[in-house]
């Protein structure tokens, strides 16, 4: 009967358990598939290892890979690149995504297939609309090369791949067409919260289009734009697929990024430590990045 | 309830012991391989033979075949050598087992050798296995370079086969052209990869440097990048992409293709183009001869070992099924299943010449880059070697995009190179 009362859950001083109770399988597996990693690798950014090895002695203590990474100019031109990139595809993918958005926020014929057609990259996998930018951009036989030509742009085929501005802007077309059906979607949601009374009011006070677009929609999208913006940008800092199937931070690392870097010194090099040292800079960037973007421009403004 | 409990826990641990009890043979006794050529025509056909050698010879043994994409081969190997599972059977590529040998991680497959009495003089590329002193692997295949050719569109042309690098160039200038009209060139004089890993691209260049007499390391494995030699090696390098003789930004794999449906006129390649070439829609315009750079290009490509740290008994089956794939038995049937050179002297290959018309030009160009000690990784350079190689691949891509001097680039390669090493 004592031990009954030990587990009653029901009783006001114990409801809290139950919360903890439930939470408790997604907080040990968090546990298991993140902070231990995460853990892991900042003990290994303190040392020198190449190729590590679980249950091996711990090396000693240093800080030679963060000596090594400051004083790197591959490092700063690593982060030069994923900050160009990530200012260019987040501006680019917030402007086309809310661009959409607008568009397909109005009543119009064939507007669900409209909808549908907005969110399709979305729906394409990273790697197969990698594959495709590869071809249309390819240097030899691409459809981009071909267009620019019969638009008088280019007397011959451009080597996209092999020019570091071009790799550059290929890189972010692709991210921008993959990223931006994502803010359009986020932003069509926040679109339909806002009330039609805002609006109608606005008409009646005799304000235009573009005046309602900047004084009722963007402050009341805010919230939305905030959070958008900073899952777009850590997508940025993060991604992976495009650039390594795109280009592998070529050519002469014009679009090598932290997260590329990070892969190369790890499973080229085979420089754990180091590339270990690399991800905990990264993690550090986008946790400032994120309480930067998370403040005050990110709330709304009625 | 603290009955049931008990009952419980009781049925757990009964549970448990019965499904670790029905695992345990099953685990023992299989022996786990990875490879990244287990779909691939003829050589995967050929490891498939061994696998079944073994476990007709081993019928209490099992080997569980698992492929992996190469491109993701470096990554699952080292995952799987961190996490303390490596697979018994080790396949390695030959510019990647230097950093799991330096770890301590292969086993010295001396005293294995020794007692087994394999014979491995003469073993092609065999060297390239020796680390520190110890043999840490078994070399499954080095190849030397063979040439293929569109026949047709070098006789439209009034192009005789070259069999020199000036003979090269000049056919390659006039054999990339527009053949539509449309101002884009869609015939190319030769394919090289420009784009995708950084071995691969040095590949890509070997032939000319080596034509050239250059080479990055000598026996000593002193760089020896800073060389005239060198310099013109590059210059022709630089030759051939600025002119755009080849196709740009194109995988290894893409410029295969294109060359075996007849977009490309010549190639240079190991003995895998030939199993391209025949699917190609071209192949009946292909052919093949003598690489015309001396020396050829050679290079190990992959080679067998022995994690250090499984049991004896598991090293004693590994060293098993080494011994069944470097018999001579299987040497021979390696010939004809892969059509490709096996690096043992003792293989019969008459059945392979019976079978594959260019055989003869594969040992040929195996014989020639192994007498002249052609390897795709320079002595002395082995660890660093995929920095090494993106190093290179950087500089050359920076030689071409900037216009740079040859002399330049081979006084700032090697001062990279010797930072390396």
């Amino acid at each position: 009967m004592r031990r009954g009362k030990l587990i009653d859950l029901a009783r006001p001083s114990r409801q809290h358990w139950l919360g903890y109770i439930l939470l408790a399988p997604a907080v040990i597996l968090v546990a298991a598939i993140i902070v231990y990693p995460l853990i892991i690798s900042i003990d290994l950014s303190f040392q020198d290892v190449k190729l590590p090895r679980m249950g091996a002695p711990r090396k000693p203590f240093t800080l030679e890979n963060y000596q090594k990474l400051f004083s790197s100019p591959e490092f700063w031109q690593t982060c030069w690149v994923t900050l160009k990139l990530v200012v260019v595809v987040t501006i680019a993918c917030l402007a086309v995504g809310l661009g959409t958005a607008l568009l397909v926020n109005n009543r119009f014929r064939g507007r669900r297939l409209a909808r549908l057609a907005v969110a399709l990259p979305w729906a394409v996998p990273e790697v197969i609309a990698t594959v495709i930018f590869a071809w249309i951009f390819d240097s030899s036989f691409g459809l981009m090369g071909w267009i620019f030509i019969k638009l008088g742009l280019a007397n011959q085929m451009v080597a996209w791949f092999s020019d570091t501005t071009a790799a550059f802007w290929v890189v972010a077309t692709t991210m921008v067409w993959k990223g931006y059906p994502f803010v359009s979607i986020m932003t069509l949601a926040g679109l339909q919260s806002i009330p039609e009374d805002f609006y109608n009011a606005a008409k009646v006070d005799g304000a235009n289009a573009f005046q309602r677009l900047r004084w009722i929609t963007i402050p009341s999208l805010m919230p939305v734009l905030g959070v958008t913006m900073v899952l777009v940008t850590l997508w940025v800092f993060r991604d992976f697929s495009i650039i390594k199937v795109l280009t592998d931070g070529g050519p002469l690392k014009a679009t090598q990024t932290l997260s590329i870097m990070t892969y190369n010194e790890a499973f080229g090099f085979f420089k754990f430590g180091y590339a270990s040292a690399v991800g905990v800079i990264t993690l550090l960037l986008c946790v400032v990045a994120s309480m930067a973007m998370l403040g005050r421009g990110s709330k709304a403004m009625y | 309830m603290k009955a049931r409990f008990l009952k419980a826990a009781a049925a757990l641990a009964v549970g448990a012991m019965l499904a670790t009890t029905s695992l345990t043979p099953a685990l023992a006794d299989t022996l786990k391989f990875v490879s990244w050529q287990k779909d691939e025509k003829g050589v995967g056909d050929w490891w498939a033979s061994v696998i079944a050698e073994f476990e007709k010879r081993h019928p209490e043994h099992k080997i569980e075949w698992t492929k992996v994409e190469r491109a993701a081969y470096a990554d699952t190997m080292t995952t799987l050598f961190a996490g303390g599972n490596p697979p018994d059977i080790v396949h390695l590529a030959s510019f990647e087992f230097h950093s799991f040998a330096d770890n301590g991680w292969l086993e010295d497959l001396t005293p294995w050798i020794e007692k087994s009495g394999l014979n491995l003089d003469g073993w092609s590329g065999q060297k390239a296995c020796n680390w520190q002193g110890e043999i840490v692997c078994i070399m499954m295949l080095y190849y030397g370079a063979i040439f293929a050719y569109n026949e047709e569109m070098l006789a439209s042309e009034g192009v005789a086969v070259p069999t020199n690098w000036d003979e090269f160039l000049a056919a390659a200038r006039k054999l990339t052209k527009d053949t539509n009209g449309d101002g884009i060139p869609d015939q190319y004089g030769t394919g090289h990869e420009t784009k995708g890993g950084a071995g691969q691209y040095l590949a890509e260049m070997a032939s000319y440097l080596l034509d050239a007499g250059a080479s990055y390391t000598n026996a000593e494995g002193e760089v020896t990048i800073d060389t005239p030699e060198m310099v013109e090696g590059l210059q022709r390098w630089k030759t051939v992409i600025s002119e755009n003789l080849s196709p740009r930004d194109l995988t290894a794999g893409d410029i295969r293709k294109l060359f075996a449906d007849g977009r490309i006129a010549m190639r240079v390649d190991g003995p895998w183009l030939y199993a391209i070439m025949e699917q190609g829609a071209a192949k009946d315009k292909l052919k093949l001869a003598k690489v015309p750079f001396d020396p050829p290009l050679g290079g190990s490509s992959n080679v067998l070992a022995m994690p250090s740290e499984i049991d004896e008994e598991r090293k004693e089956l590994v060293w098993d099924f080494i011994s069944i794939a470097t018999s001579d038995e299987f040497q021979s049937s390696f010939a004809k299943l892969a059509a490709s050179t096996p690096p043992s002297p003792r293989a019969d290959v008459s059945a392979a010449k019976a079978e594959i018309p260019h055989f003869d030009l594969l040992v040929e160009a195996q014989q020639a880059a192994n007498a002249a000690g052609v390897d795709r990784i320079p002595v002395g350079l082995e660890i660093p070697f995929n920095e090494f190689s993106k190093m290179v691949q950087e500089e050359s891509q920076r030689m071409i995009i900037e216009d740079l001097d040859p002399a330049e680039v081979a006084k700032r390669m090697q001062e990279k190179a010797v930072a390396l090493q």
